[in-house]
């Protein structure tokens, strides 16, 4: 009778475990979607922007997908797959982040169709991996090389990833620099060693973005402390990075001095006199007339009467530098931030021509220009009429420096305005004609799946998606590779004519990652929440 | 559409646009009212109980506390407005709001959003352009009287302008008094240098110019003389009060003669400091920080007049102004203390004033920069506050007018013939950017409309007969000079505001069109608004 039951038992369970499996793979695939779809209105140049509204009440605009997703919060387990898609991407190629996010959700309900017929998961997979394996010699062939000494071909393309952006007006001002920016701190050999954590961007509100600028040499966001009447302008400048702090030494909580006598009481005011005076002297020795001091929490870096000697001495003193800040402006001035006392030798000064403070709006800061030796660094000076706006710029501009970090790092082009995507679609539907089986279906519903970039392109600029989709593909198949959408005109156009253009590097790792990304939803037949 | 699961709210689409829109306007109605010479206050009591008084716009805004976070794009744009220019808070707002109202509606007949912003950002770009080539007037045409007539204009919306010839003299003086030339060569006007104090009582007649700094502040001793002259300033940043010793340090002693020693030697260390002050040549201490009553006597001997407890801000101005350098301590090179001669600063004179009950500081014929004070009267401290925000206003609208030396007419003259020159200019574009720009047109006679209403006349009619008179001016070059023409809200008709006076910087109008313009896309470019909850203490370490 036991065993009876066990075995009806069996087979109940296995049976709810096939429809659980299932219910898993579909709620998967639906709430991954959703996410796709949130970010959809913000694909393209006509693309529309979210706005978030933090816990605490602040407000984020940004029409970037990596932002958006990060600052949503998502709850489901395979949705955050997503989110997690889109940082990958970001990290990998900087920009495309929307679109990644927008594949991966087309090639999601791509699946569900698919499942719908009976094909197994792992052979939808298995062919998706095939699908754009092809997609990515597609796409080899279509991209043009290009010379990165080539500057308006780069500028180009930072133009475009930009064009997007809330800051899209200003991208004939902003995807120079951000050129500019990565030019001077690439290293041509090793294109891969472009670290763009050597670009700072300084954001100061007030005038408008048109003010930004790129500095060559360093800029400071602190002020110079001039309580004590310092100098705001040194030529010729000798700059020291120090890490320790120019008081009065403390003594340890538990420990007191102890004053007996009214003669005692002079020495410990001359004796805290004397020591700072010998800290300066020995500063002002080694020819140093500009202190750079890191923030200090357990002392006050400096004191009334350390300033006032270093005033005396004409010595400026820029306060509060982050202990993050260091590693940057030691590199970027070609100095070692100094410890100690001690070690405060002239070998470790920098050069500076000149270190001058300026005034930007209400705000001021420090600027370095003509360090000596080889810039490292850069920095840039972003301006805008509200915080909104500055964070956002920032943002672009950062997606401006991936993009063309990954032109550096592979060396071609590809047109833009979906015809990328298109070519793909064209290509694949062909090699699809030339398979059998369920792979076949695979290949196909993987190229349909991508015309989405142009679809979602239309519709976000208010034209006819579905002629516009229709001719699109109607040009390509006729072998026009470069014919996609002209946003601004409403029409299909060459968009290399358009110089509407953008790294191969992100196209094809958008393809990539998404493909892998819905490989993983897929694979997926249970949740088990464990505590 | 599916659902998505996030920790918090999420509307999109046309929803949140609508939405956001709403909250906008709510935000510019409670403005409306308080435009132009005729436009009403708000009383607005905080949560303590203190009264505000105003019509400016930016003060009420910022005193609103909203929440809503596209009306919070709105209050950020009247304190950047307040900012840049100083002036026409309100004015931006209401435009910002009127723009917005008419997208809508675009949207709702089916026009993208992208278009609508494409055709704003045009209409934008082109009526700066026309306002900065064809309309404005330079300042040196018209001579000084404009400088008056655009400060006459700042003032005559607020609470002050019952006194207008009054104040708007003050302003212009005050202005040009700290005029002062930069190294390459440009005049400039900081209304920084302009230090405004508050005194209630007597009526706003009463106000005055002054020359030199103001402090509200007086003599540390009554035996100090009430006037030094020529005065020797030394501005210390530190006390003069009986020298205690650091943290850590501790005074033990056994024997209660010893006692007396170490508070003697307390004092001692403050008089020797006070002496060489002394002996340097000042006779006239400002101090940020205090000075103890004992040490009083020897300012009092040598017939120096000490003042304690100056405002940072006001000693860092008289510094700058007098040629004295602030000083931190008196320590010197040597390792021992002093005091140089060479960090005084000299005006001509230092002298204590009384203003009706009160006692004033005023340090004149400063050595380096000139300085003014205006010292404001009124029935009470709500009118000497709103007093303060208005001249500030009219400050800032003089001194635009000097730096970008451009003015335009006002009365809506300007927002009229604007409006009929985009409405020429849409029709020769083909494109869907045609509605949006008509639109954009039409949105800038909110400004006459509200000044029209807010001054009980017939808006409609006003606007009517105001548009007619700028179409023949823009049409026929004969009739040029109909383009001056605007709203007299007094007697009900329209007038040449050139000729009348009625004048406002340009760079104010254009920076307000373009600020305004930027506000409506921000908002008109979201299409969807997430509302993330506030996350539980306990749950923090599952996410």
């Amino acid at each position: 009778m036991d065993a009876k039951n066990n075995i009806k038992n069996n087979r109940e369970s296995a049976s709810k475990d096939r429809q659980k499996a299932k219910d898993v793979r579909l709620s998967n695939i639906s709430a991954s979607k959703a996410v796709a779809d949130a970010v959809r209105t913000s694909l393209g140049p006509r693309g529309l922007d979210k706005m978030v509204q933090e816990e605490a009440g602040d407000v984020l605009i940004s029409n970037d997908g990596a932002t958006i997703l990060s600052k949503m919060r998502v709850e489901h387990p395979a949705a955050k797959m997503l989110v997690d898609l889109s940082k990958a991407q970001d990290i990998e190629a900087g920009d495309g982040t929307t679109t990644v996010v927008v594949i991966a959700g087309s090639l999601l309900s791509a699946c569900l169709t698919l499942l719908g017929k009976g094909i197994h998961p792992s052979l939808i997979s298995d062919a998706f991996q095939y699908a754009v394996e092809k997609a990515e010699e597609i796409l080899d062939k279509a991209a043009q090389p290009v010379d990165v000494n080539d500057r308006t071909a780069v500028i180009q393309a930072a133009a475009t990833a930009l064009s997007s952006k809330v800051v899209s007006q200003h991208a004939t001002l902003l995807a120079p620099i951000a050129v500019d920016a990565v030019t001077r701190i690439a290293n041509l050999e090793e294109p891969d060693a472009i670290d763009l954590r050597n670009i700072r961007v300084i954001k100061k509100l007030g005038g408008t973005l048109d003010d930004t600028e790129l500095f060559e040499g360093l800029v400071l966001n602190q002020h110079v402390n001039k309580s004590a009447g310092g100098v705001t302008k040194v030529a010729g400048a000798k700059v020291a990075l120090i890490q320790f702090c120019l008081s009065a030494p403390k003594t340890d909580i538990e420990n007191n001095i102890i004053v007996q006598d009214y003669s005692a009481m002079d020495r410990v005011l001359r004796e805290e006199r004397q020591y700072i005076l010998n800290l300066c002297k020995k500063i002002k020795n080694t020819g140093c007339n500009v202190l750079l001091i890191q923030k200090s929490i357990l002392r006050d870096a400096t004191s009334d009467l350390s300033l006032h000697y270093l005033a005396k001495m004409k010595i400026m003193v820029v306060q509060d530098v982050e202990r993050e800040e260091i590693e940057f402006i030691a590199k970027s001035l070609h100095c070692v931030p100094i410890a100690g006392i001690d070690s405060f030798v002239p070998e470790k000064l920098a050069k500076v021509d000149l270190v001058e403070e300026v005034s930007v709006g209400s705000e001021k800061m420090v600027k370095m220009s003509g360090i000596q030796g080889k810039h490292k660094t850069v920095s840039i000076i972003a301006r805008g009429s509200n915080k909104l706006m500055l964070d956002e710029a920032e943002r672009s501009l950062h997606d401006a420096f991936c993009v063309v970090r990954s032109l550096f790092r592979r060396r071609f082009l590809i047109a833009g305005g979906g015809a990328a995507e298109t070519e793909v679609a064209v290509g694949l539907n062909k090699i699809a004609k030339t398979l059998e089986g369920a792979a076949a279906f695979c290949v196909r519903a993987f190229a349909d799946a991508l015309e989405v970039i142009p679809y979602t392109l239309a519709e976000n600029a208010g034209l006819p998606s579905i002629e516009i989709v229709t001719e699109l593909r109607n040009r390509h198949v006729q072998g026009d590779k470069n014919a996609g959408i002209n946003v601004k005109k409403g029409n299909i156009s060459n968009m290399v004519e358009e110089n509407v253009v953008m790294p191969l590097l992100v196209t094809v790792s958008a393809l990539r990652l998404a493909t892998e990304c819905v490989r993983m939803i897929l694979k997926i037949d249970d949740i088990v929440m464990t505590r | 559409m599916s659902s998505l699961a996030i920790y918090g709210e999420r509307q999109s689409g046309e929803d949140v646009r609508t939405q956001n829109i709403t909250a906008c306007i709510a935000i510019a109605n409670i403005l409306r009212s308080s435009l132009g010479p005729v436009g009403l206050d708000k009383m607005l009591v905080d949560d303590m109980g203190d009264v505000i008084v105003t019509n400016d716009g930016a003060t009420i805004l910022k005193q609103l506390e909203v929440e809503h976070p596209a009306a919070k794009v709105l209050v950020e744009l009247a304190q950047q407005q307040d900012e840049e220019v100083g002036d026409g808070t309100t004015s931006v707002v209401l435009l910002a709001a009127e723009l917005l109202k008419r997208a809508d509606d675009l949207v709702r007949r089916g026009i993208h959003p992208t278009n609508i912003i494409a055709g704003y950002r045009l209409a934008m770009r082109e009526s700066c352009r026309f306002l900065r080539d064809t309309f404005a007037v330079s300042v040196e045409k018209l001579g000084k009287s404009c400088l008056l007539n655009t400060a006459r204009t700042a003032i005559s919306s607020k609470i002050i302008g019952s006194e207008i010839d009054f104040f708007a003299n003050l302003a212009v003086e005050a202005v040009l008094a700290v005029k002062r030339k930069t190294e390459v060569g440009k005049y400039k006007y900081p209304i920084k240098a302009i230090n405004i104090l508050k005194k209630s009582g007597k009526g706003a007649r009463d106000s005055q110019l002054l020359k030199g700094i103001g402090l509200n502040v007086t003599r540390a001793s009554q035996g100090m003389p009430l006037r030094v002259s020529p005065a020797k300033i030394a501005c210390l940043d530190f006390d003069l009060r009986r020298s205690k010793m650091k943290m850590g340090v501790q005074v033990l002693v056994e024997d209660p003669k010893e006692l007396e020693r170490i508070q003697e030697k307390e004092y001692e260390v403050t008089k020797s400091r006070i002496e060489a002050i002394l002996k340097a040549g000042a006779n006239a201490i400002f101090t940020t920080k205090g000075i103890d009553d004992a040490a009083l006597k020897y300012f009092v001997e040598k017939n120096a007049i000490a003042v304690r407890r100056v405002a940072k801000d006001d000693m860092k101005r008289l510094a700058k102004a007098t040629g004295a350098s602030v000083q931190l301590t008196m320590a010197d090179l040597g390792g021992e203390e002093s005091f140089d001669p060479s960090f005084l600063g000299s005006a001509e004179e230092v002298v204590e004033e009384t203003i009706s009950d009160d006692k004033f500081i005023f340090v004149r014929g400063c050595k380096n920069l000139a300085s003014g004070t205006i010292v404001l009267r009124g029935p009470n401290e709500y009118m000497c506050d709103e007093m303060s925000r208005s001249l500030h206003d009219c400050l800032c609208a003089v001194q635009r007018a000097l730096e970008s030396n451009y003015v335009v007419p006002g009365g809506g003259c300007v927002e009229a013939s604007l409006s009929i020159f985009l409405e020429n200019f849409a029709t020769t574009l083909g494109g869907r950017e045609q509605l949006a720009i008509a639109e954009f047109s039409d949105a800038l006679l909110v400004i006459p409309k509200t000044l029209a209403a807010n001054a009980a006349l017939d808006a409609t009619d006003m606007i009517a007969k105001l548009r007619a008179v700028h179409n023949a001016a823009q049409l026929d070059s004969n009739k040029g000079n109909l383009s001056h023409m605007g709203l007299d809200l007094e007697n009900g008709h329209l007038r040449d505001n050139l000729e009348a006076g009625i004048l406002e910087p340009a760079m104010s109008k254009i920076k307000s069109i373009q600020l305004a313009t930027e506000a409506a896309i921000t908002i008109l470019r979201i299409d969807d608004l997430i509302k993330l909850k506030k996350k539980q203490e306990d749950e923090s370490g599952e996410y």
